[in-house]
């Protein structure tokens, strides 16, 4: 009696077709159905934003966020974020200034940054640190994600070195 | 896991009904989903059906009406009234509401008719909007009803909505010249530990009539008639003021406030008091503006 839905999402630029149950969150589909396991579920409330991902744009929570709802919409992952072979500037900024340690919050983060520069491309402090305000991050102390994301508003996207 | 359920998405109000009535009574309708689908998670909640409110155009929009009103459509999200130039415009106060909502993600999915219709005791919207006298309307299969706050809230999670009616739109009256209004929180978690609503107007170097609204304090949203009493006739700056402020405050020492995870409910009146003063000079400073 509980129908399944046809859905169209468009998933880091292809196209994908899937019949799904409508209980299935944004976050089960990117992880159990396409295997796209760099979006992480950790509190599953809508608090830590570990399962950050972009819809239209938007950051949500994937983890209550229904997938039939993502339907006919754009939806990008971390995993979309590098192209060509090369980081994004706000990945690449990460790791030059060592914004992650265990790493589990990082893919949320680097998802909520990119809406924020999306939004801001020279964004404040007090912007950058609004728009994180929902990131949890139990290792860094946020200061380096911060640093992080500033930066990469500034950098032209090439690797090199931390402050470049 | 959230349990299993059919998906309707009705693209009228009318399907929306019928989609209601075909459940049997077994469906709630679906917003934004960021406290829905919370629910059903924690397995407080289950239902064979939802049906999806997102594809009705009626219920999406924010307008300014001919009558100065504001109307917001019931699915607008929080970050489309926070982003909105109309908002802006009309009742700042409220995009500065709308602003400080729980995360942006959050934001950025859930909806104001949701959040009022799940009446969560610490909603920002609900508290600011009392003091605004605000309304609800509510869309039945028998007709439309529009309520205040104060009727539409009647519990903790409690509304006067029926199970098939649908929150269509709020409308937020517009301020009138000389009149300012505020809302301030305090917040160690997502949502308010106290938070305090003020509309006043000032004529002549006094603020002339006030209305105070508390949030988070108690079950509900409530207007504190007394504190509001106090503000009224006060001068706008000096000790006359400071005196007005600080009876006010100890009139909120009356609040029927309940202790929770923020705290006692000495403390929570004490930050509420705190809250009061800052959003009396706030609404003070909108009204002179706006004089």
């Amino acid at each position: 009696m509980h129908e399944a839905v046809e859905v169209r999402l468009t998933v880091n630029d292809e196209t994908r077709a899937l019949r799904i149950e409508p209980r299935e969150t944004l976050a089960d589909v990117l992880r159990d159905r396409l295997s796209l396991t760099g979006t992480k579920v950790s509190c599953d409330a809508q608090v830590c934003g570990a399962c950050t991902v972009l819809v239209d744009g938007l950051a949500v929570s994937s983890c209550t966020f229904l997938a039939a709802d993502a339907d006919g919409r754009s939806v990008r992952t971390v995993e979309g974020l590098a192209s060509g072979g090369r980081l994004s500037p706000v990945q690449q900024a990460f790791i030059d200034y060592a914004a992650f340690q265990c790493g589990f919050c990082t893919p949320g983060m680097l998802m909520a940054a990119t809406a924020i520069l999306e939004e801001h491309p020279r964004p404040t402090r007090e912007q950058v640190v609004r728009g994180l305000e929902g990131n949890l991050c139990r290792c860094t102390g946020y200061d380096p994600i911060i640093v992080a994301v500033l930066a990469a508003a500034v950098s032209d996207g090439s690797d090199g070195e931390a402050g470049s | 896991m959230i349990p299993r359920f059919s998906l309707a998405r009705p693209g009228s109000l009318e399907e929306a009904f019928a989609d209601f009535d075909r459940s049997g009574g077994d469906a709630a309708y679906l917003a934004g989903g960021t406290e829905l689908l919370q629910v059903m998670k924690m397995g407080l909640g289950q239902f064979g059906t939802l049906i999806d409110l997102k594809g009705i155009a009626e219920l999406r929009g924010i307008a300014r009406l001919v009558s100065g009103v504001l109307r917001i459509g019931a699915t607008t999200t929080h970050r489309e009234i926070e982003r909105s130039a109309i908002v802006a415009g009309h009742t700042p106060g409220l995009a500065s509401v709308e602003a400080r909502i729980a995360n942006v993600r959050v934001r950025n999915t859930g909806t104001l008719g949701g959040n009022l219709a799940f009446a969560e005791p610490h909603s920002d919207p609900a508290t600011f909007l009392l003091a605004c006298s605000a309304s609800v309307v509510l869309a039945g299969p028998a007709g439309r009803r529009e309520l205040g706050i104060a009727d539409f809230v009647l519990g903790p999670l409690f509304t006067a909505r029926e199970p098939n009616e649908i929150v269509v739109e709020v409308l937020v009256p517009a301020a009138a010249p000389d009149e300012g209004r505020a809302y301030d929180r305090i917040a160690f978690f997502e949502r308010p530990a106290a938070s305090i609503a003020v509309r006043l107007k000032v004529a002549d170097g006094s603020i002339s009539t006030a209305t105070v609204a508390v949030g988070s304090l108690t079950e509900t949203p409530i207007v504190v008639a007394e504190a509001g009493a106090l503000l009224g006739g006060a001068p706008i700056h000096g000790v006359g003021f400071d005196m007005a402020v600080s009876a006010a405050a100890v009139a909120l020492g009356g609040v029927d406030a309940v202790a929770d995870l923020n705290g006692s409910a000495d403390f929570k009146r004490h930050l509420a008091g705190v809250l009061l003063r800052r959003a009396t000079g706030a609404a003070m400073l909108e009204a002179i503006g706006n004089a």
